[in-house]
């Protein structure tokens, strides 16, 4: 303990640690700088000129794939025996030369790679919870499923969606520890914060099923690693109650030209993954142009869920029934353009549960993933002719067309003849439910008052 | 101890301390003989006295009902709730009520009258302690006194309350009843309680850190870690009961608070070991305990709050998790009658009325619980239970998770069955002003709502609630011979889980019902997937009822951890 303090500008590094120095260099390096080739395809689609938030963050989510499917903790494997045998050849070349590098500098730029990818990463999802996209406000379809008719995942990102606020909060607790890492003298707090608050991702992925429980890791790990420089004088501050040695080794290369890089290196960080990221995603909040919501405007004045109070198919008119296979139950009508049809008739669930941000209209899925109860159709309108073409929204169903024309002959009132899935001809009446919500009367009259509903 | 003193004694080289920067203040400290010592500044002194007499306030329990609870109890037969009652309180000074002109500011004025009165303790205490001329050097035998009553108090709070996380029973699994509501047919709260109750692993999760947390209080090495995690786990839920409505934000603060002061000693060495980068010594003062009766009254305490709070507890709570999980009815429903059932045939007063989801009479899908709950939709608005369903009723009529919080027209009943008449004998379980939950939790301690903290009020006023219980006691609405048949519902638990806590609610509630809603059906089934029910409604109808059981596949998946035993 006070050697080191005697001796304050260099730590020596025993030989172990210079071993162990290499090994993890080597390992964030090969997880960090992009050595997939999918990255660089990514990179290069990328418009430059028109630059978007869903680029940014796709880039920013980056890890390396040696096999193809979904994130796996095999391609960690890959990388821990590239890094061994690099550890290896590291070692034996700076042998043969005698003469190792600086490993204090080393350290300090390992650091300083893994503390910027991790802030990049946190920065990426804290500012689309921040401006609350990442799970948005329940659709009305969403609103009328029934609890057991979820998935676990989706159950979590629509409890999420209902409090935007809630959202925005952890969303600010993301950015706030990616903002201390870009302090080397902060870094530490910033990396304990991420490993408590990305500890509780990572185990609502395990257990609600999520799919970015791998990556959610993969960021933990960074942390770690972070963390550990100053973990030993942490643990003797505050635990075993010893004298505790500040950090003493101070980087002296950046003086002159080197001095504006860093700067300018820094500012391009915060302008790129905080100013121009954080703009956009609130203006795609401003603009309600959530990715997970199609922008397209629907049918105009027909939001609703409507009662279907009369079903004829080949002309047999289907009575109400809680058994029938084919009679649809209700119906909604979303702002945007999608229809959503609720009967007996079974839905294999489309399930998503990684984070790609895209934004096309056709991608907007979100409404329909993870569900079952209802069938999703986004549909296009030929208003002179008043008809629709309903397109099934679910990957198992996509060649599912119904063509429909409708009349509406009061408010609330929709008639729609056509053709269904299976070509039979349908005729239906629609009926529009007042539907009261408990969800919003109890939030408008709060929970102390009566509620009848 | 002798420890800390070692260690310092390796570097207690002043001029090493002054090569390196500033040292904590407290460093100095460690030697009081030292003519250099500092004290404590004066402001500093103000501030402890204000600081001990608020902190001391909101940790020792000021409520008549949590004394009389923990003399009360049966320390041969416990419940988990007996323990759980003594860890859940809230306090403070509430000689001047607990609103600042009639607003109780959410639940956090009575903070802000106790800090009131502590500053006004504490600048009372300075002059009188100026007066006298008996101005002490430091306040560190105090402070350390005052920390570790902090410790121990959030200790305690936050591993009751994590218990019934790691032993998944605070939010239940949902019923059937529930998972055949649509999303939107249930308040914010609710929503959040059952996306932590489908996924009890998470639930255990979230439990192992406050039981984790509420554990490291205990050891002074691991104090300000424990404090961290339950600064930062309680902060978050703080926040989830303002998003959510979740009605425990002031218990929940209360932590926060806890947790806070117990991180101002070291955050500020934190901050000059990290930012400042400075060579930081700390040195926090310990009492000796030199006499042998000293040293075995803190082992004695230690290890009686461990083996309680840790060991007991979680034994009890366990119980409570496989025999009784306190939000839902503990006896078992009737074995044949359980699952989804479609309403295949209903007739009112003898009149057929075909399915049609837009009737306001007619029933629409029916769910026979695992437990003695009969639950079916109606087109037509209901009176919503709003509270949270929590408690600790040990009555299966008020254990009322499965209906708080949740619309979309579906009506929840109890039921006692005589299964010889084949008979059920249904209650309402909906009740307009639910009991009030939690009594000893005190002030803070989310103790009940507006609506029956009146009620309660009024029936202390010499008020009809006592004079309607006796009314009641009279109620002959199941015949003696039914009740042969029936049984005794405080035995339908498994054995190993009765509690004197138990048989005392229910010698107490002997033979009285509130008023609620009623209906007795005959039922006719042979194996439960075709049944008849006739009988008379709450309203005083005929219904002739066929219900067919469906088999419903959910979605949402199943967990192994389920609770109770049906």
């Amino acid at each position: 303990m006070v050697q080191s303090i005697t001796n304050s500008q260099s730590v020596e590094w025993k030989g172990y640690e210079k071993i162990v120095l290499r090994f993890f260099s080597a390992y964030f390096l090969l997880q960090i700088i992009p050595i997939d080739p999918k990255f660089y395809q990514l990179l290069f689609s990328v418009n430059w000129l028109q630059l978007n938030y869903a680029d940014i963050f796709n880039l920013a989510h980056y890890t390396p794939q040696f096999f193809t499917g979904g994130q796996t903790f095999a391609n960690w494997l890959v990388i821990a025996l590239l890094a061994i045998a690099a550890t290896f050849i590291w070692s034996f070349l700076e042998t043969k030369k005698g003469h190792e590098a600086d490993n204090n500098t080393l350290y300090y730029w390992i650091r300083v790679i893994v503390r910027y990818r991790l802030a990049i990463a946190v920065f990426a999802y804290g500012f689309i919870k921040l401006f609350p996209l990442q799970s948005p406000y329940p659709s009305i379809s969403n609103l009328n499923t029934q609890y057991g008719s979820l998935t676990d995942w989706k159950m979590f990102s629509l409890s999420l969606g209902i409090v935007p606020n809630y959202q925005s909060f952890l969303g600010f607790i993301e950015i706030l520890s990616g903002a201390l890492l870009l302090y080397r003298r902060t870094a530490s707090v910033g990396a304990f914060i991420i490993i408590v608050f990305t500890g509780n991702v990572f185990f609502s992925n395990l257990a609600y099923e999520g799919g970015e429980y791998v990556y959610s890791f993969y960021l933990i790990t960074l942390a770690l690693f972070v963390l550990f420089f100053d973990l030993n004088r942490l643990a003797n501050l505050v635990s075993f109650e010893r004298p505790a040695v500040p950090n003493t080794w101070h980087p002296s290369f950046f003086r002159g030209r080197l001095k504006y890089g860093r700067i300018a290196l820094k500012t391009l960080v915060i302008f790129l993954f905080a100013g121009l990221y954080g703009f956009q995603t609130r203006s795609a909040y401003k603009n309600s142009n959530s990715y997970h919501v199609p922008n397209t405007k629907g049918l105009p004045n027909t939001s609703g869920i409507y009662n279907v109070t009369s079903f004829i198919l080949k002309k047999d008119t289907l009575v109400y029934s809680p058994n029938d296979p084919v009679r649809w139950k209700d119906v909604v009508f979303e702002k945007w353009n999608t229809i959503s049809i609720r009967s007996n008739r079974p839905v294999i669930i489309d399930s998503n549960n990684v984070e790609e941000i895209t934004l096309d209209n056709k991608d907007r899925n979100y409404e329909a993933e993870g569900v079952a109860d209802r069938h999703y159709y986004s549909y296009t309108i030929d208003s002179l002719n008043h008809l629709l073409t309903l397109h099934n929204k679910n990957t198992h169903y996509v060649n599912e067309t119904l063509r429909l024309s409708y009349s509406i002959k009061a408010d609330g009132i929709i008639h729609l003849s056509g053709v269904n899935e299976n070509s039979d001809s349908i005729q239906v009446v629609l009926n529009r439910i007042n539907k009261k919500y408990l969800l919003e009367e109890a939030a408008k009259s709060g929970r102390r008052k009566g509620i009848k509903i | 101890m002798s420890s800390l003193i070692d260690n310092t004694a390796e570097v207690a080289q002043p001029d090493l301390m002054n090569e390196y920067g500033k040292v904590t203040r407290a460093f100095f400290q460690q030697e009081p003989e030292s003519k250099k010592v500092p004290g404590w500044k004066a402001y500093e002194k103000v501030l402890f006295r204000i600081g001990f007499i608020f902190f001391v306030s909101i940790c020792i329990p000021n409520s008549v009902e949590w004394y009389k609870q923990l003399i009360n109890i049966n320390w041969t037969n416990l419940h988990y709730r007996d323990l759980y009652d003594i860890a859940r309180f809230g306090s403070g000074i509430n000689f001047f009520g607990n609103t600042i002109f009639g607003n109780t500011l959410l639940g956090y004025a009575n903070w802000i009258i106790t800090l009131a009165i502590a500053i006004i303790g504490g600048l009372v205490w300075t002059v009188i302690v100026r007066l006298r001329k008996k101005e002490v050097n430091n306040y560190d035998l105090l402070y350390y006194w005052l920390r570790t009553i902090v410790r121990y108090r959030a200790g305690i709070g936050i591993i009751g309350f994590g218990f019934t996380k790691l032993l998944p029973v605070q939010m239940p699994y949902p019923s059937l009843g529930l998972l055949n509501t649509n999303f939107g047919d249930f308040t914010a709260q609710k929503i959040y309680w059952l996306s932590v109750g489908s996924v009890p692993w998470y639930q255990v999760f979230a439990g192992i850190v406050e039981v984790t947390a509420g554990t490291l209080l205990f050891f002074r090495k691991t104090t300000t870690l424990g404090a961290v995690l339950l600064f930062a786990a309680l902060g978050d839920i703080v926040y989830v009961n303002f998003a959510y409505d979740g009605g425990v934000h002031v218990y929940s603060t209360y932590f926060v608070l806890l947790a806070g002061f117990l991180l101002i000693r070291d955050v500020p060495r934190i901050y000059n070991l990290l930012v400042l980068e400075r060579y930081t010594v700390p040195i926090n003062y310990y009492p000796p305990f030199k006499t042998k009766w000293q040293q075995y009254s803190r082992i004695a305490t230690k290890a009686g709050v461990l083996i309680l709070f840790l060991g007991v507890l979680y034994w009890l709570q366990y119980v409570n998790f496989k025999f009784d999980p306190y939000k839902q009815p503990s006896s078992a429903g009737v074995k044949q009658l359980r699952g989804n059932y479609n309403v295949t045939e209903f007739r009112l007063n003898n009149k057929v009325i075909p399915f049609n989801p837009t009737d306001t009479t007619r029933w629409n899908e029916a769910t026979f619980e695992n437990w003695t709950t009969l639950t079916y939709t109606v087109n037509k608005p209901t009176p919503i239970d709003l509270s949270n369903g929590g408690g600790d009723p040990q009555r299966d009529i008020n254990r009322t998770f499965e209906l708080t919080g949740t619309g979309g027209g579906r009506r929840v009943f109890h039921y006692y069955a005589d299964t010889i008449d084949k008979t059920l004998y249904l209650q309402d379980k909906y009740k307009a002003v639910p009991d009030r939950r939690n009594r000893t939790a005190g002030v803070g301690g989310d103790g009940g709502t507006d609506a029956n903290l009146k009620k309660q009020g009024a029936s202390e006023g010499n008020e009809t609630a006592a004079a309607a219980k006796k009314k009641a006691a009279v109620d002959n609405w199941i015949s003696a011979a039914a009740w042969q048949h029936i049984g005794n519902e405080v035995d339908f638990i498994d054995e190993r889980a009765a509690s004197t806590r138990r048989d005392r609610e229910f010698a107490e509630n002997a033979g009285k019902f509130d008023k609620r809603k009623r209906q007795v059906l005959k039922y006719e089934t042979t194996d439960g997937s075709h049944i008849i029910l006739t009988g008379i409604n709450e309203n005083k109808d005929s219904i002739y009822v066929v219900l067919d059981r469906i088999d419903k596949k959910y979605v949402l998946p199943t967990s192994t951890l389920v609770a109770g035993k049906y």
